[in-house]
């Protein structure tokens, strides 16, 4: 099991659009991929799940942990890790 | 004919046949007959691909009509379709014995709750397009078909899914009137986007369509119109007209600032109803914002947004703007012409003379000191200078309450230690006309004026603005209307304060020269009157406003003054 903490730095946190972006990247690897943001102590939820990602009420400054366990775990926290620094655009929605 | 007062979500005049959209919902779609529950399974399983499918080939297609942001609403649709927080309990459920369309629609309600309990209001409003994506699922599995309308058509539903409007072939919608709705719901989003008129939040929308054979949509002024007269239809074909002609003349003045002839500049801002405003307010050159109203916060709700809530929508409208371009803030207009349960006054009887903006200052003072807080907040956290008024203001003593109510609010935000401005911007709206008669005294207490023209008229002339018999009385061209702007100004010019205006009037050409001519520093309009403000200003010298603004002060009626005001206008182009 891997598992890091990512901080949210996207002005409008995991809204429709970047959530997407990230359960689109999650649902890439075979490994089990859960979210939670700690900043807020909600529960982790299935990061491949839209509506699991969106639930996690991410805003800009909030500290997420993902976790993956399974075959591909560095892999996928490492691609998840890149997308949320990545996620930086101004999002319409 | 009747005319209904809606929201404006999308600008553009259009007319047509009403064409009712239905929704089927849970009820509507047809029972599948299964034999087994692995059966059902399947029948889920495949149901949701294929919707998914279908949701990334309209996707596809808005992508390739170079609309990405709209297909990217529609891609975010798409995963939801195979969410398995919904899926998996889909088939769980199934499994349980229940039917496959109930289930799909009872596991997708689940994951609508908890988006709908977020404390972020653009997440919990994607609940409805976990619905709207439950109810495309259910269709694919019964097979229905979707309804179109058979001939091009004005779409009048309570509400519209986003993927069913970018589903409908582009010729058979002209426009969209929903009794329900925001501004900024997806739909109202992709509407912008296609170019579609659209008016949502009407009230009584769905009674009027009975026997409504022509519908006709403003979607810039939020208007309805069942059965419109053929004059109506004729002056609405006019400024269709005139907006086309207008639009190509004046996009190429877009970006410049607007000034008169002989130079003297003139601000143009924007109206704004929620951050997601602020791209076409920049794209149609405000220089900021002049009224933002903040009531779709607090409306259709049965508690006030949290504090947390209003500083992320503040914050986006600020950084959108950013520094150098002023979000004036207009505290909560609410009071009791809405059923708010959560206000201390409710179901007045007059309600536009009753408890409402800085008047809840008294009852339901939590109420605004959040709202305050939460402009500190925002302000703080984008770094700008934060800018607020109130409307209502009919007194001193508002004033001297909204300044205390500002100051608390500071020192408050000041004690937990977070990042606050040092000062607030702060303006009275001046729609009362106490207040427009103590413009001298008001104006040594606040940093600006902004005239609310729609309201300052509708007290002046005692004309109820909603009522249509009364329509020849509504118009703040009138010279009463004027001459108490003109006392405003003088007012503030004394205390050495701007005046901005921000009604109907600053967005209608004539009306925007006139207000210039009278000494009024900053218009704020919806984005796309900018334009059309601009083109008048820019053709015109500070001389001419100056005599057409003595005329119209002694003209006796409204009529009299437009003429004048077109004389400038047509002498302009």
């Amino acid at each position: 099991m891997r598992s890091i903490d990512v901080e949210v730095r996207n002005r409008s946190g995991l809204h429709a659009r970047p959530a997407a972006a990230f359960v689109r990247a999650a649902s890439a690897f075979a490994s089990t991929i859960r979210v939670k943001n700690v900043t807020l102590a909600r529960p982790a939820t299935n990061a491949k799940s839209i509506v699991g990602v969106m639930a996690t009420g991410a805003e800009r400054g909030h500290l997420l942990r993902v976790t993956a366990d399974g075959i591909d775990e560095d892999r996928a926290v490492e691609a998840l890790r890149e997308l949320l620094a990545r996620l930086d655009e101004p999002v319409r929605d | 004919m009747a005319r209904l007062l809606g929201t404006p979500a999308a600008p553009g005049i259009a007319v047509g046949p009403a064409w009712r959209y239905r929704p089927r919902g849970a009820s509507g779609v047809p029972v599948v007959a299964v034999g087994s529950r692995g059966e059902a399974e399947l029948r889920i399983r495949r149901a949701a691909d294929a919707a998914a499918a279908q949701l990334q080939v309209l996707a596809a297609q808005l992508r390739a009509a170079d609309r990405p942001g709209d297909a990217e609403i529609l891609e975010a649709q798409a995963l939801m379709a195979i969410d398995p927080a919904i899926v998996d309990v889909a088939v769980r459920l199934a499994r349980g014995g229940m039917a496959p369309v109930e289930a799909v629609l009872a596991a997708a309600e689940t994951s609508a709750q908890v988006l709908a309990e977020l404390d972020d209001p653009l997440l919990a409003a994607r609940a409805g397009d976990v619905r709207d994506v439950a109810v495309r699922v259910a269709r694919a599995m019964s097979g229905a078909q979707l309804e179109l309308p058979d001939k091009p058509s004005i779409v009048v539903a309570e509400d519209l899914p986003p993927s069913l409007l970018a589903e409908i072939p582009a010729g058979l919608l002209l426009g969209l009137a929903l009794s329900s709705g925001t501004p900024t719901a997806h739909v109202a989003i992709l509407a912008r986007s296609l170019g579609i008129p659209a008016v949502v939040a009407v009230p009584d929308l769905l009674d009027s369509m009975r026997g409504a054979a022509v519908v006709a949509i403003d979607g810039e002024n939020g208007h309805v119109e069942v059965n419109p007269a053929p004059a109506d239809l004729q002056a609405l074909a006019d400024r269709q007209a005139v907006r086309g002609a207008h639009a190509r003349a004046a996009a190429v003045l877009r970006g410049r600032p607007a000034a008169t002839l002989d130079g003297q500049r003139v601000a143009l801002l924007a109206n704004i109803r929620s951050p997601d405003d602020a791209t076409r307010a920049l794209d149609a050159g405000a220089e900021g914002v002049g009224l933002f109203r903040t009531e779709y916060l607090f409306l259709r709700r049965h508690s006030a947004p949290s504090e947390a809530e209003q500083t992320a929508e503040y914050r986006r409208a600020m950084e959108a703007f950013g520094p150098s371009r002023p979000v004036v803030i207009r505290l909560a207009d609410i009071g009791g012409d809405k059923s708010i349960p959560y206000l201390v006054h409710a179901d007045e009887p007059n309600p536009f003379l009753g408890v409402r903006a800085i008047r809840l200052g008294h009852d339901s003072r939590e109420l605004l000191l959040t709202q305050l807080r939460a402009i500190w907040r925002a302000a703080g956290q984008a770094g700008v200078t934060p800018h607020a008024m109130a409307a209502m203001v009919a007194t001193i003593a508002d004033v001297e309450l909204l300044c205390g109510l500002r100051d608390e609010a500071r020192a408050a935000v000041v004690a937990t230690g977070s990042a606050c401005p040092e000062r607030m911007i702060t303006g009275a709206m001046i729609e009362v006309p106490s207040a427009a008669i103590m413009a001298p005294e008001l104006a040594r207490l606040v940093d600006f004026f902004s005239i609310g023209t729609n309201d300052l008229t509708q007290y002046v002339l005692a004309a109820d603005r909603g009522n249509p018999s009364l329509a020849g009385l509504q118009d703040a061209l009138h010279p009463a209307v004027l001459r108490t702007i003109a006392a405003v100004i003088a007012g503030a010019d004394a205390a050495g304060i701007p005046v901005a205006a921000c009604g109907e009037l600053a967005g209608d050409p004539a009306g925007a020269i006139v207000l210039v001519g009278l000494g009024v520093d900053e218009l704020s309009a919806e984005a796309g009157s900018l334009d059309g403000m601009r083109a008048a200003l820019m053709g015109v010298s500070g001389a001419q406003l100056r005599e057409l603004a003595a005329r119209a002060l002694a003209a006796t009626d409204a009529e009299t003054v437009r003429a004048y005001a077109n004389e400038v206008l047509g002498a302009g182009l």
